[in-house]
């Protein structure tokens, strides 16, 4: 096995199993790290906890929703706003955070007083929300509090209301990936078929594993409904509570994010026999065959083509603007789970970037598995990784960007490598055709920043020139491209809007005539 | 070329662009890779496919891509006859079984529960 062990971390060798370089003539079977197991000691990991998994990835990104913490107040405030799920309904899932605020006399004498006070506060405060979910913290899973009697109790008092409870304090898994787990099964078991969709369309799907970071959903939708596809619910960006109740009656679970979600998925499938198809909404190929893929499915190709055709057309002269100017740049790809392999073969294709590591915080061995089959050889792979390993391997790679969360990009920064924010992203949407030409002009923006020729200067001792200027973004850039290539008359730069997706919200589909009239009664 | 070089262009393909072959547990993977690779096959061939189920047609979408990429990434396979071509893809669907299901190190394949 190729494992790769740091220097910094030889004092804990259990560590040297969670990395490998890829060399050559390397496969699955004979490079692969150890992957979602508990931290090991001395390791000061960039994970999250279970509970901060379940609230802040997954459950928060539903839009017309009380989403309260059952306990104390920090637990709230660490997993709220830093995700930017934005949603159509004013963002009040990111406005407003509710916790009951858990003190020591409650872990003395019990909470579920103050929680059954705090949701009927948090429904009186905002009578025009009906829906809330529950999480459970270390502090009110210790004492054993029973989230689930309260709720009851509160929707027999107010039958109009509806509450789902969310198990999964930050002890219950090594990771925030114990938490995904933890939600995706209880929302199933609690409230998958508990209420009935109404059906508009012949072609239904769930889009799982979405959390509309800064519109991605919302754009994904635009092509599912340009396309005439019935969008039951999202799991869960964007999406209203009911809709994903109903999520039994789809066709077909179109999933992006399996990392976070597929557990749903491989459930619906055993339980209601809903296929899964697994997709990447990121990069020209992959978005076009899955647009496609999801066409085929209902004999609607043409329709599919027609998109891909038509945004093709349209951004891809941009794109390769930026892939001429992006040629070779190295890339660290250090996202959290599943983006080192959404983006690892897309953005070497279709950017020209070399991707000479990836990691993953809190991936499965999965992950690894299809983020190390996307990579070339020399690719170092982490798993877990702390932050003297990442700062080592930025000293070994010199790379000239990273992608990864604001906490180890914040440390990138202070060793002078720019970096884009993975999760929450710079300036998406990311997705679709138009995404990843922004997602190209955000790399592009990030390398060639003039700011790294000015931050490597100490005006204590080195010698500043007073007679010139420093140089531009666009003069570093262009300065070994060839005059065909910067004159070109259909290479441009991005030409979109700064806010790509309010738009879509106005915007009106052509009605699809449904196939039989017994389909369209239903 | 010779078979092993389209083998590995084969497999390469399959492991930079798609998904379908790496569900989390290994009785799942067998029946993706089963499911894909069959239909894949009967399309190279020219023979008729069978979807009778929703889950034979999700298998069939990602058999479809798989094949048109074959065939306009590939162009040797076009020289091949329905023989070869069954033989090759064989040997492709056993291979695919050894880097996901059987030689993995995934330790998580055989958990019970998803
Ligand atoms: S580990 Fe426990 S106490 Fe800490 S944020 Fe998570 S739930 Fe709260």
């Amino acid at each position: 096995m190729p494992y790769h062990e740091f220097e910094c971390s030889k004092v804990i060798p259990e560590r040297k199993q969670h990395a490998v370089i890829k060399g050559a003539g390397e496969d699955l079977t004979s490079c692969l790290p150890k992957g979602y197991l508990n931290t090991i000691p001395g390791t000061i990991s960039e994970r999250g906890c279970a509970y901060c998994g379940a609230k802040h990835v997954i459950g928060t990104p539903m839009k017309d929703v009380i989403h309260i913490s059952h306990g104390p107040v920090g637990c709230t405030y660490d997993t709220w706003q830093t995700k930017r799920y934005i949603s159509d309904n004013n963002n009040f899932q990111l406005k407003y955070t509710f916790a009951t605020d858990v003190k020591e006399k409650h872990i003395v004498f019990g909470a579920e007083k103050v929680l059954k006070q705090n949701i009927i506060e948090a429904f009186k405060a905002f009578p025009e929300i009906k829906r809330m979910t529950i999480y459970q913290t270390c502090a009110t899973a210790l004492i054993g509090d029973d989230i689930e009697a309260v709720a009851q109790e509160v929707m027999d008092e107010m039958p109009e209301v509806d509450i789902f409870v969310c198990n999964s304090p930050g002890f219950a898994g090594p990771s925030q990936s114990g938490g995904h787990h933890k939600i995706n099964i209880a929302w199933l078991n609690q409230k998958v078929g508990t209420l009935e969709p109404k059906i508009t369309s012949d072609y239904v799907i769930n889009y799982v594993g979405e959390y509309n970071i800064q519109g991605d959903q919302e754009v994904m939708l635009d092509y599912f409904h340009r396309m005439g596809i019935q969008v039951l619910s999202t799991f869960t960006g964007n999406s209203s509570y009911d809709d994903l109740r109903g999520m039994h009656r789809a066709h077909l679970n179109v999933l992006e994010c399996a990392r976070s979600a597929e557990y749903i998925c491989d459930e619906l499938r055993a339980r209601y026999g809903i296929p899964r198809l697994d997709i990447d909404g990121f990069g020209f190929e992959a978005l076009g065959n899955s647009l496609k893929k999801v066409g085929l499915f209902f004999g609607i190709e043409d329709r599919a083509q027609a998109i891909i055709d038509e945004e093709t057309a349209k951004w891809k002269p941009q794109l390769d603007w930026y892939k001429e100017r992006l040629r070779d740049k190295k890339v660290c790809l250090w996202p959290g789970g599943s983006k080192l392999w959404h983006w690892a073969h897309a953005i070497q294709a279709e950017m020209g970037v070399k991707v000479v590591s990836v990691y993953t915080k809190f991936g499965h061995q999965g992950d690894m598995e299809k983020g190390i089959s996307r990579c070339g050889e020399g690719a170092l792979a982490i798993d877990d990784p702390n932050e003297l390993e990442n700062q080592e391997a930025m000293r070994m790679l010199k790379p000239d960007v990273i992608f990864t969360g604001k906490r180890p990009g914040e440390v990138a920064k202070k060793m002078r490598v720019p970096y884009l924010n993975a999760h929450a992203y710079h300036n998406g949407p990311y997705k679709g055709f138009e995404g990843w030409v922004r997602f190209a002009r955000d790399i592009y923006n990030a390398i060639y920043s003039p700011i790294y020729q000015l931050s490597g200067l100490d005006i204590s001792k080195d010698e500043i020139a007073a007679d010139k200027g420093f140089v531009t973004r666009r003069m570093l850039s262009d300065a070994g491209l060839s005059d065909e290539i910067k004159s070109s008359p259909i290479l441009t730069e991005y030409t979109g809007k700064y806010d790509s997706v309010t738009d879509l919200r106005a915007k009106t589909y052509p009605e699809f005539e449904r196939k039989t009239a017994a389909s369209a009664a239903e | 070329m010779d078979d092993a070089t389209k083998l590995e262009q084969l497999m390469d393909y399959i492991m930079k662009n798609c998904l379908w072959q790496f569900n989390s547990r290994a009785k799942d993977r067998r029946k993706q890779n089963v499911g894909v690779l069959t239909k894949t096959t009967q399309l190279l061939c020219d023979e008729p496919v069978d979807n009778p189920t929703p889950l034979d047609k999700c298998y069939w979408v990602d058999a479809v891509c798989l094949a048109e990429a074959y065939r306009e990434r590939y162009p040797w396979l076009a020289t091949m006859d329905k023989t070869a071509i069954k033989t090759l893809m064989q040997k492709l669907h056993e291979r695919l079984d050894w880097l996901t299901i059987d030689g993995s190190l995934n330790e998580e394949l055989t958990v019970q529960h998803y």
